[in-house]
């Protein structure tokens, strides 16, 4: 079993897809989570399912579409999205966790209707839904290495302006951080990380891929970079043994994932108790 | 980096108005420190205390006149370093953010070392220095959340530090601080002064303490009502207080 992801390009696409994924999804998620703004990925990930049924709606009705990804027309939306969160984050300063559920519900009625436009799809919608390993292309998987690599280059480059602007937004302001385009351009890159995941885990379960493992970090971790690194740690075993489950099983790749994520997270929980216990 | 020698104004805010939506903040105030002040600016809720520092700080921007920082209006000044900054502490809610000190206090170098850049060995070198002025060498390497509300507070002020700033800006410093910590706080403040010559302006309405350790007070109501020095403040202040309070008073039973 273990031989066949060498020796089927798709399974090899979603290995190498779940790797980068395991990889970005915690490093996003652990300055996300230390904000409060864990359930932004929720709302985001709505945005991006409505964009990729908008996607699929044109390249049905209209020739000239009929050969784009609908991830182009997920990862579009998205991004839109998050700068419509920025805004409506600053329209309602007092309540600013208000502005996930208004993209939530805006995304997911954009989703329903745009289905009901066009009468259903052939694609298997499910897969984006939940994640499924056979649908990740070649397309998917350059797409994603895109993302990564400018997640990875931003999180290098402005780490300490990132951390300031996380941990007291109003100092980091008083030193002279560009904290509103480093805000902005952290959620551009949050959305097109959720865009570019939803093949492997779908767009329901990403949020789960972003804070599950670094819910675990939180745990155990002694420091700022250990939170990032455990929880990449944390990320990368669950894709893994979850692809590899999947594969096994005939599971949907998504879930299997996050269930391996909630399982790391219950037997650290345990561990931490017990250790408790027997002092 | 040229420094200012005594006697030239680190802060000098000049016929400054400050207006949110239909209410008057501050009125045409004048103001200036200079360096080597270490000043405590005090007045009741809502006198506008808060707004001056914040209006110092770059946070707001004034509805008339004009704020200098070391000789350079506001909207020209970029040298942020130059100011260290250490906000009230129950604004941070930072006790379960899992960082540790030195991550924290490194955090104060993010505007000296600049945009792309990262931090050297000499920069870590500084952080340790900070955390050993403060006294929490041995808590180095601790979560933030360990500490009490005392040693946060001076994780805070070696944050402000590490970047070496000239002047140093303190909101409500104490608030939520054990007593015992408080004198030990100030007498680091002190300390810090005289050994490092820093300026500095203390934000607070706990009158009593404060103005025992301070050079100079500045009352604010709207307008400055006192700016001299704490001398002269202790031997005037039952006098500049009612005067300040009962200006307030005045103005609510006027509108009743």
């Amino acid at each position: 079993m273990l031989a066949d992801w060498w020796q089927y390009d798709f399974l090899r696409y979603t290995l190498f897809s779940g790797i980068l994924i395991g990889l970005i999804c915690p490093i996003l998620g652990t300055f996300l989570i230390v904000r409060r703004l864990s359930m932004m990925a929720d709302g985001l990930s709505h945005v991006t399912l409505s964009g990729v049924a908008a996607g699929m709606l044109v390249s049905k009705k209209i020739a000239f579409f009929s050969a784009v990804n609908p991830l182009f027309f997920g990862m579009l939306f998205a991004v839109i999205g998050s700068l419509f969160i920025e805004r409506l984050r600053k329209v309602y300063k007092a309540y600013q966790d208000l502005a996930i559920p208004i993209i939530l519900s805006t995304g997911l009625g954009l989703f329903t209707v745009l289905i009901s436009v066009a009468d259903g799809f052939n694609t298997d919608l499910y897969s984006y839904l939940f994640g499924k390993i056979v649908t990740v292309s070649i397309e998917d998987l350059y797409a994603l290495v895109g993302v990564a690599v400018v997640v990875l280059g931003t999180v290098f480059l402005i780490y300490k302006e990132l951390f300031a602007v996380s941990f007291d937004e109003e100092f980091a302001r008083v030193s002279g951080v560009a904290r509103r385009a480093i805000n902005l351009w952290f959620m551009v890159l949050v959305a097109l990380t959720i865009a570019a995941s939803m093949r492997i885990v779908g767009v329901l379960l990403i949020s789960a891929l972003i804070t599950l493992p670094v819910a675990t970090s939180l745990q155990i971790a002694r420091s700022f970079r250990q939170t990032i690194f455990f929880s990449i740690l944390f990320a990368e075993i669950s894709v893994l043994a979850g692809l590899y489950f999947a594969y096994l099983l005939d599971w949907a790749s998504g879930g299997t994932i996050v269930l391996m994520a909630v399982l790391i997270l219950l037997v650290v929980l345990g561990v931490k108790k017990l250790r408790v216990l027997m002092r | 980096m040229e420094r200012i020698t005594k006697g030239e104004a680190v802060v000098k805010l000049t016929d400054v108005s400050f207006q949110y939506e239909e209410k008057l903040v501050l009125d045409q105030v004048a103001f200036t420190l200079e360096r080597g002040d270490f000043v405590g600016i005090v007045g009741p809720n809502g006198s506008g205390k808060s707004t001056l520092m914040k209006l110092i700080l770059g946070l707001l921007s004034p509805t008339k006149g004009t704020v200098e920082l070391f000789g350079q209006p506001l909207s020209k000044f970029r040298d942020w370093s130059r100011i260290g900054y250490v906000a009230q502490q129950v604004a941070h809610g930072a006790g379960g953010f899992p960082a540790t000190v030195r991550e924290v206090v490194a955090s104060g170098l993010v505007a000296k070392v600049g945009l792309f850049r990262r931090l050297k060995a000499h920069h870590h070198e500084k952080v340790r220095d900070a955390v050993e002025r403060v006294g929490l060498t041995a808590k180095l390497d601790q979560r933030i959340g360990s500490l009490s509300g005392g040693q946060l507070q001076r994780v805070f002020i070696a944050r402000a530090l590490v970047a070496e700033p000239e002047l140093l800006i303190l909101d409500e410093p104490t608030v939520g601080v054990d007593q015992e910590s408080i004198e030990q706080f100030y007498s680091l403040l002190r300390s810090l002064k005289e050994e490092n010559g820093l300026t500095m302006m203390i934000v607070s309405h706990d009158v009593g303490v404060m103005t025992q350790w301070v050079n100079k007070v500045a009352c604010v109501q709207k307008k400055i009502h006192f700016h001299g020095t704490a001398h002269e403040f202790a031997h005037n202040h039952e006098q500049i207080l009612t005067q300040m309070y009962g200006d307030s008073v005045k103005l609510l039973s006027h509108h009743h």
